[in-house]
């Protein structure tokens, strides 16, 4: 995997509520003129059945591998100055919120596009899952299938 | 550390006549669904030398019959990076079955 670059980015898991303020007081620069955030937060409903609450897992440790790459990713295709993505995991209440993503750069469009890919992508690749309390049950959510290679056979070693 | 040398000769020369089967040690985890299918977060599995992701999964399956039918909805992941199913295992690995991911 690629060793994460010096971007003073913010990635992390945490289990605690997050508090967007610092996270967005830290990527905020004088270079910078925009800065776009993305807070999803625990829905009252899934399917229109009332939830009561969600518990997240993680595969914590590719987790955050896997969003160090969608960081580094925005650098290299929207050359955003600073990002800030954090997960929460554990037991979230409807209306706290599970992801917060903010991304500086010097002008808004960059911004704009590159947080929208950052939770699209997060949200297809990164080995996190969520169950979904509801009064007669749970059920883990459904969720979508990350992109792995087909065979080995042809592509290039890992090494 | 130094094996004894019996043990060097068993596992190395005499495999030269009569191939002696190998095998690797894994690390394996269970998340989502699979969890609870499985009835566990983590194992740790002996198979045989040269085994791909595909056969570990087929190992599962004889002890857990029920987790056949999530073959076609899980990806498989070797030392934290998404890996074909026919990896092949190496002493040490860190296997992952992995659900459709739903965070966010």
């Amino acid at each position: 995997m690629t060793p994460p670059l010096d971007h003073d980015d913010i990635i992390e898991l945490v289990r605690e509520p997050i508090d967007p303020r610092p996270l967005i007081d830290h990527i905020r620069a004088p270079e910078d003129g925009a800065i776009v955030t993305f807070d999803g937060f625990v829905r009252n409903q899934s399917h229109n059945r009332p939830t009561l609450y969600l518990d997240y897992e993680a595969y914590e440790s590719m987790a955050l591998g896997k969003i160090r790459e969608i960081a580094l990713q925005l650098h290299e295709k929207y050359r955003v100055h600073r990002v800030a993505i954090v997960h929460r995991l554990g037991r979230l209440e409807i209306g706290e919120t599970s992801v917060f993503i903010a991304v500086s750069a010097p002008h808004r469009a960059a911004a704009f596009d590159a947080c929208r890919f950052a939770i699209d992508t997060l949200k297809r690749t990164v080995p996190i899952w969520k169950k979904e309390y509801f009064e007669d049950g749970a059920v883990w959510a459904d969720g979508e299938l990350p992109p792995a290679p087909v065979a080995t056979r042809g592509a290039k070693p890992a090494s | 550390m130094a094996l004894p040398l019996a043990a060097c000769s068993r596992s190395r020369y005499n495999s030269l006549v009569a191939p002696v089967s190998q095998t690797v040690r894994v690390k394996v985890l269970f998340f989502g669904r699979l969890k609870d299918v499985f009835g566990r977060s983590e194992d740790s599995l002996d198979v045989n030398d040269a085994s791909t992701i595909e056969q570990l999964f087929a190992l599962y399956v004889q002890r857990i019959p029920d987790l056949a039918k999530y073959r076609s909805s899980v990806v498989a992941s070797r030392n934290q990076e998404f890996a074909a199913w026919d990896t092949v295992l190496r002493s040490g690995d860190e296997v992952a079955f992995l659900p459709p991911v739903s965070g966010g």
